[in-house]
């Protein structure tokens, strides 16, 4: 088996992990795969899937501009692989998007529902017409051979020019506004990684690293194929991206002078300890392209790139999402199953890029593929002297294998986990306690609200305002608690009791004192609760009662209390009024245990300014 | 002993269904590519599906066909194949762990019938071995995997058996049921990679067969020889020691 073989093996062994992770996240949601939380919800995946891939992509741009714009003809064998590569990059930053979406299949919303205020949204729009800008930029390479598809190439050489210059565009577009994207947190991304001049920042990292990509991607393919690589080409294309690096660098660090953050340099932490490893991986390739005898060796070359592209894909990650600083939320460290998710979108996508090298002139000679050489004979397996065929038939009987294995293995260590929701668990509701200040706390968590009941209802007008909120009275009560009714915290109840009405221990009715008909007897033929308890409904109520089927106890108190606070609101021109923390003074207890409120062993103890 | 059980209906358990299902995926993809491909080489490339489709739904029921010439063997193998595909499948306990696991369940067949069904799969099984063993012929054109397989299909279903009937130990009850979890998980495991993978690739015999007449007879035996395989079988390792079917080799390849 030789190396390209091997590597092709592996590859596909990622992706069947990958493809079990899939299944996961799609069929349980990001909760169960991911370390993201609302504290941290961008990882991982946005960080390098999204803003790595874009970045790793901008080889693209910058080698069509040199090729097809400026004419530089030694650069043309590396021209195509380039395109490739940033094509099957955006694939990827497509893919991995569908990922981390909460609701992927709502990613035509942008299209369709505009938000030109968001810098999101025109990452989002180039990111889509740049990727259809590369497939046109890319098709003459499938289609060159094809004598069906004549006509659509001479079509597609025709155009390339003016998408040359789209694809410039867009790409200076929005390589600097996924740094915009940012400009929105000063407080949350550490002050190490924020600056105002995120945007540049961006683009020129991106110009150094999207030559490194070049580079790197070329001594790996050569190396998987057996060839020479373009050394004398690629000498030269490092030898631009040491300027882009140290004049990133230089950037960065005036910047944060300027800024008056250089003292975060020498603080001691974990985020001081990521910018400087960001920094080394990024300054070390700077000095070694600077060497002229690194830079034209092979090995050098390769070193130089690799630590480059590292750096620069590190600090993107740094950004996305590592180097964030949220209010008392735990460190993020991305879960096994987010890095075979990332793991397995990139295998997938150099699977794609190995397939088109060995079908298509990718280069300007197509690689002799070992795989399907002709003159290899075929053998039989050791194993059960089984026939294998030709060797691309045994490739592909273990390839497939190396993939299901790892797919099961994935399957198998993922945590268990019903498949299946059982609905929302039934929360039975608990009376407000007190009294002029009612705490209304249904389900006892602690996350309740102190709600002035007697200062409102003088407000309101006094004993005659009580109908404005109260809509019912139950048999032998005036003016009853919600709780009396919204019996689940979130489930419908109803607020009619059947079985009750109906039993002998109850108020013991037969069927037809209230079914007017004996068939059938359903909820059509009924008399209303109204005709038997004549106070049911208090008179001049603001609320009309529909129906008995009530809502959850937390909708009714919502619908209720925001109604009428979003009118005072707009009248009294105080936006803050309908706010939740206007009512809601306590922090929202988490699901760690920390977090629940503490119990004295009597009971819930309430907050401070509930009543005592 | 618990949390070996536990592991056996978890992990263990994901790893061995999920195996088994991907694995007879590629397997069914796999013999699909290479009919196609074998399709796409030979000259004659007519296909009379219709007599294919006819031919394998004929030989889901092989009524009248193997009958007639090994009544007994070809009734033992179809009732064991009964009790195996349907206890599995249909074992009220089987479906109340499907139905914590997935949130639906299907009707399940009484615990009687299983019973029986069990008890009938284990005795067709060992019957099915001792045919093997007792026949000649059988011998001829076993592999070592013919002769395992009847012991492990049975030991899920005698170990499932004990567990129902059989009055253990609390510990005793769950060494069993490590060991039934496990030898079904073993089984699962093998499905695709053995002979038991007929249960999908058993559409595609007669397809498959129906390509290979299109060959020229012997050319296989024609590739083994140029490779120097001339003396050895390709799949079956005693069956060509018996020289029950001589093969003209071809003079070209002596000449060689």
């Amino acid at each position: 088996m030789n190396r390209l073989r091997r590597l092709k093996l592996v590859l596909w062994s990622i992706t069947g992990l990958a493809l079990a992770v899939a299944t996961a996240r799609f069929l349980f949601g990001l909760g169960p795969v991911t370390h993201l939380s609302d504290a941290f919800p961008w990882g991982l995946w946005i960080g390098f899937d999204v803003m790595g891939g874009v970045a790793l992509a901008a080889g693209g741009f910058i080698l069509t501009a040199t090729v097809y714009i400026f004419h530089l003809e030694r650069f043309h064998s590396i021209v195509r692989p380039a395109v490739a590569t940033a094509f099957l990059g955006y694939a990827a930053v497509a893919v991995g998007l569908l990922f981390d979406l909460g609701l992927p299949w709502n990613i035509w919303h942008m299209l369709v529902f505009w938000n030109p205020h968001s810098p999101l949204f025109e990452v989002g729009w180039c990111v889509m017409l740049y990727l259809t800008v590369l497939l046109l930029e890319f098709l003459p390479v499938p289609t060159e051979s094809l004598p069906k598809l004549r006509k659509l190439y001479c079509a597609l050489l025709k155009v390339r020019l003016p998408l040359v210059i789209l694809g410039i565009g867009l790409s200076t577009l929005h390589q600097s506004s996924l740094g915009s994207l940012f400009l929105i947190m000063p407080f949350r991304v550490h002050p190490l990684w924020y600056s105002p001049a995120l945007p540049l920042l961006f683009l020129t990292s991106a110009i150094a690293l999207g030559l490194m990509m070049v580079v790197f991607e070329s001594h790996c393919t050569s190396y998987f194929y057996g060839r020479e690589p373009e050394t004398d080409t690629l000498a030269s294309l490092g030898s631009v991206a040491r300027y882009f690096l140290a004049g990133y660098l230089v950037l960065r660090f005036a910047d944060l002078i300027i800024r008056g953050d250089a003292h975060y340099l020498a603080a001691p932490g974990w985020h001081t300890f990521l910018f400087w490893l960001e920094v080394t991986f990024i300054a070390v390739p700077a000095l070694l392209f600077s060497l002229p005898r690194v830079r034209t060796s092979h090995s050098g070359q390769f070193a130089a790139a690799f630590l480059g592209v590292a750096g620069i894909v590190f600090n993107r990650i740094d950004v996305g999402g590592l180097a964030h600083l949220p209010a008392g939320a735990p460190f993020y460290f991305p879960a096994w199953t987010e890095i075979a998710i990332t793991a397995g979108v990139v295998s997938t996508a150099t699977l794609v890029f190995l397939f088109l090298i060995e079908r298509f002139n990718v280069w300007e000679q197509r690689p002799v593929d070992p795989e399907a050489a002709p003159l290899e004979a075929p053998r039989f397996h050791p194993v059960g002297t089984t026939w294998l065929g030709t060797p691309a038939v045994a490739s592909r009987t273990i390839y497939s294998l190396a993939f299901v294995l790892a797919a099961a293995l994935g399957f198998a260590l993922l945590a268990p986990r019903p498949a299946f929701s059982r609905g929302i668990p039934p929360q039975p509701v608990h009376r407000a306690r007190g009294g002029d200040i009612l705490w209304i706390d249904g389900n006892l968590n602690g996350y309740g609200v102190a709600f002035p009941h007697a200062k409102i209802e003088a407000k309101l007008g006094g004993d005659s305002s009580c109908v404005k909120c109260h809509h019912m009275n139950l048999p032998r009560d005036r003016n009853s608690g919600c709780y009396e009714c919204h019996r689940d915290m979130y489930l419908p109840t109803d607020a009619f009791r059947h079985d009750w009405h109906a039993a002998a221990s109850g108020a013991n009715l037969s069927c037809n004192q209230c079914h007017t008909a004996a068939h059938p007897r359903t909820a059509s033929n009924v008399k209303t609760c109204g005709q038997c308890h004549k106070d049911l409904i208090p008179p001049g109520a603001t609320i009309q009662v529909k129906t008995y089927q009530t809502v959850g106890y937390v909708e009714a108190m919502h619908t209720l209390c925001i109604g009428c606070h979003v009118n005072l609101a707009r009248q009294n021109n105080k936006p803050g009024f309908a706010q939740c923390t206007t009512c809601h003074k306590e922090p929202r207890p988490l699901d760690d245990a920390a977090a629940q409120p503490k119990t004295t062993g009597v009971g819930i103890l309430l907050p401070a300014y509930a009543p005592k | 002993m618990d949390t070996w059980v536990e592991f056996g209906r978890g992990p263990l358990f994901r790893l061995a269904f999920s195996l088994m299902l991907l694995g007879l995926l590629r397997a069914v993809l796999l013999t699909l590519q290479n009919i196609a491909e074998a399709w796409f080489r030979c000259a004659d490339k007519s296909l009379n599906i219709k007599s294919i489709v006819a031919e394998t739904l004929a030989w889901l029921l092989p009524a009248g066909r193997l009958w007639r010439k090994r009544p007994v063997y070809s009734t033992i193998s179809f009732l064991f194949h009964i009790g195996l595909i349907v206890v599995p499948l249909f074992l009220l306990a089987h479906i109340q762990l499907w139905r914590a696991a997935v949130g639906f369940a299907w009707p399940a067949i009484p615990a009687k019938a299983a019973d029986w069904l069990t008890l009938l799969t284990i005795l067709t099984g060992l019957a099915l071995l001792i045919a093997r063993i007792a026949g000649r012929r059988m011998r001829a054109i076993s592999r070592t995997q013919d002769y395992l397989w009847p012991f492990l299909l049975v030991l899920p279903f005698l170990s499932g058996y004990l567990l129902s009937h059989a009055s253990l130990s609390a510990a005793g009850y769950h060494r069993l049921m490590f060991i039934h979890v496990c030898s079904a998980a073993l089984v699962m495991l093998l499905i695709p990679f053995t002979k038991i993978a007929h249960c999908v690739l058993l559409p595609f015999s007669q397809l498959a067969t129906a390509i290979a007449w299109k060959f020229v007879p012997g050319s296989g035996d024609r590739v083994a020889a140029t490779l120097g395989y001339a003396e050895r079988p390709c799949w079956i390792p005693n069956a060509r020691a018996e020289q029950a079917v001589q093969t003209p080799t071809p003079p070209e390849v002596v000449a060689k």
